[in-house]
Formats: structure tokens, sequence, C-alpha cells
């Protein structure tokens, strides 16, 4: 009896944090539903889209169907959310590319082959994780046009010039080298559990090394790069600081960045369907990718905090 | 084993990009914000040399004590409220509950939220205007039960309450990261230590202290430093809850920096912010890497 009594109130403190978590979602979900004059008259109602507008007789009023319907034009077309929702996703994928390829590399190398300064050149990568993005930001934010300098020089045999500062260049490459120091960590880690004799009997088929890490490692490693990439995933379409910093112009904000800056002016006009709008356009990806990968999500952070 | 030329070469190769990227974006501007932080710099003009007078003018400067009481604040707070929460439902789901799963993947999802979102949402909830859920809800309930006494609506994000207002979002956010984290912990725990436990008729709270505490240690203590370098660096909740313009009663380090450098240009005050961000970290991280490594326990 009183172990069902002690059960009772565990659930019942599960359950009241379960609705603290889930409420607030659903309020803006359902937030999202409602007409600028429903956020008055009926705001913590069913919305009117479901149980049908008092208005309904009223030719003058909006439908609730058709406000809603306008508030989301508003957010995706009007205050560019297709914009910054394509920008993220451009800033994103090109930047766990790079993260993926370059660390796998670094990590291969310094996981597998003994070199003078091997050990220290590991090292040194991962001192970087004792840096906070901060102490690198305002460097980075004065010496962008020497950079870009530099960039142009490096890349002039191609016919390529670089310029970082209000691109997704600068951006991209910011993010990659940020997050090297953790991505060689894990995949370090990673490599050296795979056997060394791959890559001795692949050496000895004839693969040479860049064939051994091609076919052989980079296949096998892949449940690591996985949990690399998912981890970097996160962090990258939710960044905020950098891209604050670094991307000016309104066609070059990120998700985030976009929808602090609409939101705090739909503030200012009281436009509170638009910031509710826009809100649900960055919850709902979110909240997909999450169903979808809930699962590798939860393993790759706890990995990556419990090896760190 | 002998190297040959390739394997020097394949080895330069691999391992270029990542130095070159590393070095020109994390290392030299690493190492440039120490640079700065001693010097008195607009960002345009010439540099000039002031010692540590900059760290001086800091701890000088209420802005900063203030900012930096704040970010402490927050660190205690928020961070032991997550903490315990956080290992209260790891114990409560690792003893497998009915509906566990439920519970890990609902309390989790915050944290995958974009921290910019996570604060407007926080700021729609404490909103002073008619659909503002918390105000509502307290109104209710003074209309209802009479407490609490206070006039409404509560002005939360309003500039004296919003350091406080920030605690439960952060602990919303957090909770299901830290519960996940101990609980994984707590999944490596052998079964039969519990089932000794169980014909010894160990309470279930003896058993969560002298059993899976002890042992996830090492984890709580992981989990701790995470929390303090969050609260550190914390920037989105304040800057945005704040309207993208902090001011001395709800700054903390970061958006003082953010302030001083990108719209007073006083960069070298921005750079002893963020020097002090760095020895913070690095001092926290390891004390408690030390204070945990004391004695760990082996199973």
């Amino acid at each position: 009896m009183l172990s069902l009594l002690k059960s009772a109130i565990l659930y019942a403190v599960l359950l009241v944090w379960l609705l603290a978590v889930v409420m607030p979602l659903l309020w803006v979900f359902a937030g999202s539903l409602r007409s600028s004059r429903e956020f008055v008259e009926d705001p913590f109602g069913i919305p009117w889209l479901i149980t049908g507008s008092p208005y309904a007789d009223n030719p003058d009023v909006d439908t609730p169907w058709e406000s809603v319907v306008a508030d989301f034009r508003k957010a995706w077309v009007k205050s560019k959310f297709s914009r910054f929702f394509f920008n993220s996703v451009l800033v994103t994928t090109l930047s766990l590319v790079g993260i993926i390829s370059i660390s796998s590399m670094a990590s291969y190398v310094l996981a597998k082959f003994t070199f003078p300064g091997s050990k220290l050149v590991l090292l040194y990568f991962v001192s970087g994780l004792m840096v906070p993005a901060q102490l690198v930001l305002i460097p980075l934010f004065f010496q962008f046009t020497t950079l870009s300098r530099w960039g142009t020089a490096l890349l002039a045999p191609f016919g390529y010039e670089v310029e970082l500062h209000d691109t997704f260049t600068g951006l991209i490459t910011i993010y990659i080298a940020l997050s090297l120091p953790f991505t060689i960590l894990v995949l370090t880690g990673f490599f050296k559990s795979l056997p060394s004799e791959l890559r001795e009997a692949g050496i000895m088929d004839g693969c040479g090394e860049y064939g051994v890490f091609r076919h052989i490692m980079l296949p096998l490693s892949k449940p690591g790069l996985v949990t690399a990439a998912i981890f970097n995933f996160l962090g990258i379409w939710n960044e905020y600081l950098f891209a604050l910093v670094f991307m000016n112009s309104d066609s070059h904000k990120t998700l985030p960045l976009g929808l602090a800056a609409v939101s705090i002016q739909a503030q200012y006009r009281t436009d509170f369907g638009l910031m509710f709008a826009g809100l649900v356009i960055v919850l709902v990806p979110t909240l997909l990718v999450y169903i979808v990968l809930q699962k590798q999500l939860t393993r790759g952070i706890t990995v990556g905090a419990l090896k760190g | 084993m002998k190297r040959t030329w390739e394997q020097t070469c394949f080895i330069a190769v691999f391992l270029a990009p990542a130095l070159l990227l590393f070095t020109v974006f994390v290392a030299i501007p690493g190492a440039r914000a120490l640079l700065y932080s001693l010097q008195k710099w607009d960002g345009l003009s010439e540099p000039k040399w002031v010692g540590f007078s900059n760290f001086v003018a800091l701890f000088r400067d209420d802005l900063f004590r203030i900012a930096l009481g704040h970010n402490l604040f927050l660190t205690v707070t928020a961070g032991s409220a997550t903490i315990l929460l956080a290992l209260f439902f790891a114990a409560v789901l690792h003893r497998r509950v009915r509906g566990s799963a439920v519970f890990r993947v609902a309390f989790f999802f915050p944290n995958v939220i974009a921290s910019v979102a996570v604060a407007l949402l926080w700021l729609l909830l404490y909103s002073t205007t008619d659909f503002g859920v918390l105000n509502g809800f307290l109104a209710w309930m003074k209309e209802t039960v009479g407490w609490p006494a206070v006039s409404l609506p509560i002005p939360f994000t309003g500039k004296p309450y919003l350091v406080y207002s920030v605690v439960p979002m952060l602990v919303w956010t957090a909770t299901g990261f830290y519960m996940v984290l101990f609980l994984a912990a707590m999944e490596g725990i052998p079964e039969s230590f519990y089932e000794v436990a169980e014909l010894e008729g160990v309470s279930p709270f003896g058993q969560f202290w002298h059993i899976t505490l002890p042992l996830i240690r090492e984890v709580v203590v992981v989990g701790v430093v995470f929390l303090v370098i969050g609260s550190l660096k914390l920037f989105e909740a304040v800057w945005i809850m704040d309207n993208e313009w902090p001011s001395k009663e709800t700054h903390v380090m970061a958006t003082l920096l953010y302030q001083k450098v990108f719209s007073e240009y006083n960069v070298g005050y921005g750079s002893a912010v963020a020097v002090l961000m760095f020895v913070l970290v690095f001092v926290a991280t390891l004390a408690t890497l030390r204070f945990s490594r004391r004695e760990a326990l082996e199973y």
C-alpha cells in the first residue's frame, strides 16, 4: 500500500514535469493558430480555427483560417523566413561536410600514425576545447579583412577571391574551425578502436594510404562520423552569436538570427501573430528532426559528454 | 617500420587543412585576444599598450561586477536546480518506471531547440499582454483562491525581475540533457548491486544514495563542469529577453562583452572580459577535474 502511494507520488512528479515541458510548446502551436482579435478576446481557449469563430456571420472579419494563412504567409514571404531557412540549410550542410571531411582526415592520421610530435598535435587541437567562443570572436571580427586578403592570396592560383565578412564562406569557415577540437577528439578515439591490421592488409593488397583511408577506414568509422555529425548539426543549426556578429545583410541571415530580428521588431509593433508564426516555423523542423533522430541524438550528445 | 616518402606526404596532406584552419581561426585569434586585453583600442586607430589597466578598470566597474554577479547567481541557482532535478528524474526512470521512454524523449526535447527560440518562447509565456499565460494563470489563482495577493500583471521580463525569470527557463531547457547524461551512466551499473541491496532490505533512497550516486559520481562532476561553463558563457537568454539591448540591471558577462566591443568599440575592455571568462572556464574545469579524480570508484 505504501509503495503504491510512493509510486503514485513519483508518477505525479514526472507528469508535472512532462506537462511543464509539453504545455508551453502546445501553447505556442495553439497561439500560432490565433488571430490578433482572438489574442485579445479569447487568448486561452481552444483556437477558433478549431472551435469556430464567434464572428462567423460577420463578413468584415477574416475567418480564422484566413488570418492564420495570412500570418504564416507574412512570416514566410515578407519577413523572409523562407530565405533564413534556406540559408540555415546551406550553412549547416556545407559546415558539416567540411567538418567531417577535414576532421576525419586529421583524426585518422593522429590515431594510426606515430611521428615526431604526433601527441603534441592532438593536444594542440584538444586544447581548443578550453577556449570559449567569445575569446576568438573579437579578434576574428577585427582581423577578417586581413584574413580575407590572405585567403585571396592563397587561392589566387585557382582564381578565387575570398571575402569572409558577411558571407557564407566566412561563417562556414568559422563553424568548421571551431568544431575541430571536439570532432577530432571523438573521431581520434574512434579510429584508434579500429584494428591497425586492416591498414597493413590494405597496403599489402596495393590500396595505397589514401585507398586504405577512403575504402576501408572511412566506411568502418561510419557510426563515429554519424555521431560527430549529429552533435555538430545541432550546435550549428542553432548557433546565434557568430551569425549575429558576422552576418549583417538581411539576405544572409540564418534562421535563429532572422527569428530574433523579426520577433523583436514584431514585438514592438505588437504583431504577435507574426511572432508565433515565426516560432512555429523554427520549431517544426526541430521537432521533425528530433522525432526521426531522437535515439541517435541522445546517444551522440551523451557519448560526447562522457568521452570529453 | 621505416616511413616512406609517400607516407610522409600522406600525413602532411591529411593534417594540413585542420592545422591551418585551427591555427588561423582559433589559436591565433585566441592569443590575439590576450594581447587586445592589454591594449586600449577602438578598432580603428593605433592600439595603445596599457598593461593590466583594463582588468583593473573591470573590477572597479559596477557594470562588470553586477554582470559577473548575475553569472554566479545563475550558476548557483539554475545549476543546482538542474542537477538535483536531473538526478531525481534519472534515478526514477532508471528503476524502470512504466512509460520511461516517453518521459525521456519528452524531457530531452527542450535541449534541441535553438536557444533563441527558447528565449522567445519564454518571453511570450511571461508576457504582460492579454495572452501572457503565466500572468493569466496568476490572475485566475488570485480570483479563485485569493493568492498570490500581488498586483498583476507582473512584468517578469522587466529590468529588475529578468535575471530571476531566466532561472526557470534555464532549468526547463537543461534538465533533460543532464537527466539523459546521468541515465546513460546509471545504465552501466551492474543490476546485481541492486539485487543484493534489495535482499538486504535497503530502501530505494538508500540504494540511490549508497550505490547509484557514488558510482556515477564522475559523470555528475562532468555535468557540473558543463553547467558552470554553460552559465559563464550564457548569452542568448538575456540578450533576447531584454530585446537585444541589455543594461546594467540585466547584463551577464557575454552580453556586456558584446556591447562593449561591437557598439562602443571598447575592444580592450571587451577582450578583458573575454579573457576573464576564459580563465574562469579554465579554473572551473581544472578544479572540478582535480576534485573528482581523488577517489574514482572501480567496479
